[in-house]
């Protein structure tokens, strides 16, 4: 059963999907969105120093061996999201059958969310498991570390879990996450095992002599890869023209093209601008998710239970409100690991006010309502008027807000990346972007123009988004603005 | 009035501990710990004894081996004005003194027993003897008490070594980076002439002759301090119990100068930026906005509202890092200084501009400022104007339609007059709302703009304090950028009172 | 309150007439919302015209065109004119438009709660219209305020001078809406629902307070409201509206005697011991959908159909202009009726609706 509420919220969010539909900037927004998901899912396939294909070849030039070195580079995580990405986009805009579009998105949401989920709870059976500290977070990106029985586990309790959720309506649907989760771990580790890493510098040489026959991704360099004799190269320089690299002339090598630069440290800028999108749009979403569950949970015991309990947690947003906020993250993410996880927690963590108080102010005025108060006098329990019927209402404007949160997070990863408190090994645009300017006091245009460029259109797509929907779903807006 | 002022000032005080235990937890807690830094500063030594014993000594000085929450109020107790305990004295150097810490216990004591408790006779002496006896007795006291840590920390590593000696199982009773704590080893047999052992016993051996001496330094410090060879500092209202003084915020240890001096320097930059930014915001916000609600959907409302959404877009990183590369390096149009607050002749330099005898034009120290100052403002200001704007466009638009508008027009008020003083003058209200809101923002991308152009601000600080896990510089500079915007947001309370006639005080 | 049965032109000429008004708003995508479409009515000095008619009809519109409060765009001014001291006063510049507001003509609002000015003192919101249209110093100004508060019955009218308006209960702050309204000695208010917001007695103070106003003043005035109690006791002459058109206009004792129109008949009986007494209520729908309600009007041009928008098409006579389906007409003296516009109609010329006073 659902609740009154969340079927009147559908036909509203239809309503006002039409609408934003309408203004070309939210459209124009949500086209960048889409380029930046793509790379950041694809990012490891486009952008990767490992080549797809390496035949050995013996001193007759025949091939004496085949290897897949980028199959073995792919870490679970790029797996999962590869896989997701490519059979669930195409069955939201292709598939048919009983769930509409909207229930598609619902459906895929809901996986991502358990699959985040999966991740994070085996992270922290991990780190459980080890007692050490954060740090083997990052253990799961890595396949030697095999914490594959981990993950399935994991994975079969959260969808068990999800399926609980009203998201899922029958047995079937309650059966296939769990099945998908645990067919797709022994597949995916299947795969991705046995392959062995191969040492690029090495491959580049033999490649040179003739050793080696490499078939290169689109983008032959990595967010890791970096040449000291490579540093501040201008954008569209064949290596050999180089003056330090001279020496490839006339092998595969030397015939690349940087197409964007190098950085400080000789890494190639277009490689870590695709792989930082994944960085952007994972921080944006997670800790954006983290600040709305946390700020709808306390908004909405405060407007609920109204009283004391909404009195002293309202001093406590009062707290989080006074303080300035980017200050503090920038102590916190000074002080803590320098580590993904803990970004999107402490941004989350932070910038969880707002959605409180919309939630709060919403369930004030819904408490009045009709529908709410004729499920209470129908006798039906606390928990299930809050979570049936008014939390649909309520966090109505909490998603429209969303999306600014989602841009000033990406702003604040950008921020701290700049001031060198970001992610260690992670490829980022702010962190690229504070290359531009050197100790040595010159500047280089291109590590500010293109990492700016990805910036700033990141978060102005997600401002127009938000500002489509805000005026989609704000009546007097929307009568004000005629 | 008062009472609303009072209130509003005490209901502060839970906010500031709040942010500040917040920030403490977060120091102490954070793997590496507040001994991160200190580490950094000891991995220059060559002699890992040395090391050790260093850190140990520094542990001991700022309490790092006690309760984070003990650390915090034992901070607390210093930052808060009224003060509890043995009042503390001021040097002539205008240093707090402190009566001198109870050693540390010795430890294994169920091995090696503690010596006993002794009570030294000393009788200080009286006038400039006293001040004389005391700053020796006091340097004693450091030097034995830093040894006397040493050698607990030296126990502690014979008594480690010993146990990788035994081998497994002892060995993983030990912590992950190798010490040994000495109540997990209560059970371990002593008994034997183990070269290990024997060092052990030496150790235990050092430890307790340098409590004593220790110990015996400590006693007679006390006694001369609690003989006032200095005044006492604040105001004492039960001598030795009880008394008020300014708060005390340590001393950082990256600078080794006092914390207070530091932010001494420092806030009076980033507020002065501040308070540069803000009228600008206002000025060019505001006009807009209003501009934008009278001619609603016309083509300033759509151009000004799509350039400041655009603008709102831009973060502070981006436009700083532009503004230095394309404005302020020489490479390209080199127009405005690259850092810093003043030039490096600015000391020199007169107030206003003049021109000299020969014709030649000077900026002066103020012209210089300006120009200093121009690029941070600029990126301060400019994402503030969208938040701003947009604000007061949507409260005049409310306004517009209110009857109370409406009242005035059929009172036959021009429209312009409408606008001013009866639309406009209702909309200051949310835009008084509005500061609650920007302060706290703008205090922040102020430190990123600091850091960009290398003001010597807060900013600029707090991240030299974070990257040397400087705890006392942290905390200090936390708890007055949380002050300072709690004072704002108090000032933007008040001046909605005084605008609002329905907001009654008490 | 009693009126003359002439067809003789009236003595005098009206303070304003509203002639033929049509106002429409601008509704996003849809079709422009007609709120007004060919409204007719006369005040008199010293005359009070009661405006009725159900919520929506048009009513405020109608009285915040003269006043040119319309916001435009959204509104627009499609037809019509409305006359006040032989000028146009729907196509008034702006800066004569000022004098008129508040000056000439004074408006009062149904929200006395919202309609005051919260950051100001009541003194300084009274004293704004008398700076504005008597050139008098500020001063002067005070003590003409301070006396409009004495006139509408506030008590220590100096000391309240300098009260803030939530400091004031909702009765007063409508007294203080009508002392800012006649500061200026308007020779015509537009009441609008003035008392609607308040409790009874609080409402027949009030009435009480203007009905006195305007005999020691001698203006004319315009009150909309949706009490027929309040319009028998008040009202000379009655305006019944309905969706944007007069359906019935007539002096008040002839209307309650003898309403013409099946819409007005209904709006009588449905009001209990109005009329005799009935078993049950009778509902303003019963009586329009009623065909012999409409029967057995006669006028100069012959039998009259009473217009009704929602007439079956069966019913409805033959139009002349089927664009024009409404025009007003006297059926007898001093008694106007909204009608189908057959061929007859369009051919008699008829009067526009004026009754002036004895
Ligand atoms: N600013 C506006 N924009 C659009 N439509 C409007 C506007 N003002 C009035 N209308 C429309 O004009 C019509 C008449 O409104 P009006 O306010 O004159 O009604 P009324 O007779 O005064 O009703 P009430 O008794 O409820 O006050 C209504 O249908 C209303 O929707
Ligand atoms: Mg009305």
């Amino acid at each position: 059963m659902r609740g009154i509420g969340a079927q009147e919220a559908k036909g509203f969010w239809a309503d006002a999907w039409d609408r934003v539909r309408r203004r070309p900037g939210a459209m124009l927004g949500m086209a960048w969105i889409a380029v930046m998901g793509f790379f950041a899912v694809f990012a490891p396939l486009i952008a990767n120093a490992h080549p797809i294909r390496l035949e050995r070849l013996g001193a007759d030039g025949q091939v004496v061996s085949v290897e897949w070195p980028l199959l073995a580079y792919l870490s679970p995580t790029d797996w999962l999201l590869m896989i997701a990405t490519a059979f669930g986009v195409p069955w939201i805009f292709l598939g048919s059958g009983r769930l509409g579009r909207a229930g598609r998105i619902g459906v895929l949401i809901g996986l991502s969310m358990q699959a985040g989920a999966t991740i994070v709870l085996a992270a922290l059976l991990i780190w459980a498991a080890e007692g050490s500290g954060i740090e083997s977070l990052e253990r799961l990106t890595r396949l030697d570390a095999g914490p594959w029985p981990l993950i399935l586990c994991s994975a079969v309790v959260v969808a068990a879990l999800a399926s609980a959720v009203p998201v899922a309506t029958s047995l079937s649907r309650r059966i296939v996450p769990i099945v998908g989760a645990a067919t797709l771990g022994f597949v995916l580790s299947w795969l991705a095992g046995g392959q062995t890493l191969v040492n690029h510098e090495q491959v580049i040489l033999d490649e040179a002599a003739g050793k080696v026959r490499a078939t290169w991704t689109l983008i032959p360099w990595s967010s890791q890869y970096t040449r000291s004799d490579m540093v501040g190269i201008p954008p569209g320089t064949r290596v050999a023209d180089w003056e330090k690299t001279a020496s490839f002339k006339g092998t595969p090598f030397g015939e690349r093209r940087v197409l964007l630069g190098t950085d400080a440290i000789g890494g190639d800028v277009l490689g870590q601008m695709l792989w930082a999108c994944r960085l952007s749009i994972s921080i944006g979403l997670v800790s954006t998710g983290i600040s709305v569950v946390l700020g709808v949970t306390i908004g909405a015991l405060m407007g609920f239970f109204g009283g004391w309990v909404d009195l002293l947690l309202y001093r406590v947003v009062e707290i989080f409100m006074s303080v300035p906020t980017l200050f503090v993250l920038i102590v916190a993410a000074g002080v803590l690991p320098r580590n993904t996880y803990v970004m999107m927690a402490i941004i989350g963590f932070f910038s969880w006010t707002g959605a409180a108080r919309f939630t709060r102010a919403e369930f004030l005025k819904l408490r009045k309502m009709d529908f709410v108060q004729a499920a209470q006098a129908a006798g039906l329990p606390v928990r299930a008027v809050l979570f049936r019927h008014m939390l649909p209402n309520g966090i109505t404007p909490v998603l429209v807000d969303a999306s600014f949160a989602i841009a000033a997070a990406i702003t604040i990863e950008a921020t701290l990346s700049f001031l060198g408190l970001g992610p260690d090994g992670q490829a980022s645009w702010g962190k690229l972007l504070s290359s531009a300017t050197a100790a040595t006091g010159t500047f280089v245009w291109w590590l500010a123009v293109f990492p700016g460029l990805a910036i700033f259109l990141s978060v102005l797509s997600y401002n127009m988004l938000g500002e489509a929907m805000r005026d989609a779903i704000d009546p007097k807006l929307r009568k004000a603005a005629h | 009035m008062a009472t609303y002022l009072l209130r509003r000032l005490l209901l502060m005080i839970p906010t500031v501990l709040g942010i500040t235990l917040m920030v403490f937890l977060l120091v102490a807690l954070a793997p590496g710990g507040i001994g991160a830094g200190l580490a950094v500063q000891g991995g220059q030594m060559s002699d890992t004894s040395k090391v050790a014993q260093m850190q140990a000594y520094l542990e001991d000085r700022y309490g790092l081996n006690d309760n984070v929450l003990v650390q915090y109020a034992r901070w607390l107790g210093r930052v808060s004005p009224l003060k509890f305990g043995t009042t503390p004295l001021v040097a002539p150097t205008g240093d707090l003194v402190r009566e001198p810490r109870d050693l540390p216990e010795p430890v294994m004591t169920w091995a090696f027993p503690a010596p006993a408790s002794f009570v030294v006779q000393y009788t200080p002496p009286e006038g400039e003897a006293l001040v004389a006896d005391f700053k020796r007795l006091q340097r004693e006291a450091e030097g034995t008490r830093r040894t006397y840590v040493g050698a607990v920390r030296g126990l502690k590593d014979a008594l480690a070594d010993h146990v990788r000696a035994l081998g497994a199982p002892w060995t993983a009773r030990l912590e992950p980076k190798g010490g040994a704590d000495p109540e997990r080893f209560r059970d371990l047999p002593l008994e034997g002439d183990a070269p290990t052992l024997v060092a052990l016993r030496a150790a235990a051996a050092t430890m307790h002759s340098s409590w004593t001496e220790a110990e015996a330094a400590r006693q007679r410090a006390t006694i001369a301090f609690l003989a006032r060879p200095y005044p006492a500092a604040g105001i004492e209202i039960i001598p030795n119990a009880f008394s008020l003084g300014a708060p005390d915020f340590g001393v950082a240890f990256s600078r080794n100068r006092p914390v207070w001096d530091l932010i001494a320097t420092a806030l009076p930059v980033t507020i002065l930026i501040n308070f540069i930014a803000f009228p600008i915001i206002y000025l060019v916000a505001v006009p807009t906005g209003v501009l934008a609600s009278v001619r609603r959907g016309g083509a300033f409302d759509v151009i000004s509202g799509l350039m400041f959404l655009l603008l709102y877009s831009v973060p502070v990183v981006l436009t700083g890092v532009f503004a230095i590369g394309f404005l302020a390096n020489n490479q390209y149009l080199g127009w405005f200084p690259v850092s810093g607050l003043h030039d490096s002749a600015a000391a020199t330099m007169t107030f206003m501009p003049y021109t000299d005898d020969a014709g030649a034009w000077h900026r002066g120290w103020l012209l210089d400022m300006v120009w200093h100052l121009a690029l941070p403002v600029l990126c301060l200001v400019y994402a503030g104007f969208a938040v701003l704007s947009k604000q007061t466009r949507a409260a005049m638009l409310e306004n517009f339609s209110s009857d109370y508008v409406r009242t005035a027009r059929a009172k036959g008020v021009p429209s312009r007059d409408v606008i001013i003083s009866h639309v406009l003058r209702n909309s200051l209200l949310p835009l008084i709302t509005m500061f609650v809101g920007i302060f706290p923002a703008m205090l922040g991308g102020s430190v990123v703009v600091e850091r960009i152009f290398t003001i010597p601000g807060m900013g600029s600080l707090v991240i030299e304090a974070i990257n040397l896990r400087d705890r006392e510089l942290i905390l200090a500079n936390t708890f007055m950028i949380s002050s300072v915007s709690l004072l704002a947001l108090l000032l933007a309370d008040i001046l909605y009172a005084l605008c609002d006639p329905r907001v009654a005080y008490d | 309150m009693a009126s003359h049965h002439t067809t003789a032109a009236p003595p005098i000429d009206p303070l304003m007439s509203v002639e033929d008004l049509a106002v429409s708003f601008d509704n996003g995508s849809g079709p422009r919302i007609q709120a007004v479409a060919g409204v007719s009515m006369s005040v008199y000095p010293r005359q009070t015209l009661a405006v009725v008619g159900e919520s929506g009809c048009g009513k405020s519109v109608t009285a915040m065109s003269s006043m040119q409060l319309i916001p435009r765009p959204p509104g627009r001014f499609d037809a019509g004119r409305i006359m006040f001291e032989g000028r146009n006063l729907l196509e008034l510049p702006e800066h004569e438009m000022l004098k008129v507001r508040g000056g000439k003509i004074a408006m009062i609002f149904q929200e006395p709660m919202t309609s005051l000015n919260p950051v100001y003192t009541i003194g300084d919101q009274i004293m704004e219209a008398v700076l504005l249209h008597q050139a008098v110093s500020p001063d002067e100004a005070a003590r003409i305020a301070i006396k409009a508060m004495a006139d509408v019955g506030i008590r220590d009218p100096e000391g309240r001078m300098r009260a803030y308006p939530h400091q004031f209960s909702g009765g007063m702050r409508q007294r203080v809406m009508i002392a800012m309204a006649l500061a200026c000695r308007p020779s015509l208010l537009l009441a609008d629902e003035p008392t609607t917001a308040l409790d009874v007695t609080i409402q027949k103070q009030i009435l009480e307070l203007l009905r006195g106003l305007q005999h020691s003043t001698g203006m004319g005035m315009m009150l909309i409201t949706h009490n027929l109690g309040v319009v028998a006791e008040n009202a000379d002459v009655v305006c019944c509206m309905y969706a944007g058109r007069v359906v019935e206009y007539a002096p008040v004792t002839e209307l309650f005697d003898r309403p013409l129109h099946p819409y007005t008949r209904g709006l009588f009986r449905c009001i209990p011991g109005l009329s005799e007494l009935r078993n049950r209520l009778v509902t303003v729908e019963e009586v329009v959908a009623d065909p012999r309600e409409y029967e057995g009007l006669r006028s100069d041009a012959g039998p009259v159909m009473p217009w009704w928008p929602f007439m079956d098409q069966s019913q409805r006579p033959a139009l002349d202009d089927p664009s024009r389906p409404y025009a007003l007409v006297e059926v007898s003296p001093n008694r106007w009726v909204g009608c189908w516009r057959t061929p007859e109609v369009a051919r008699t010329p008829s009067r526009p609706p004026r009754i002036a006073p004895a």
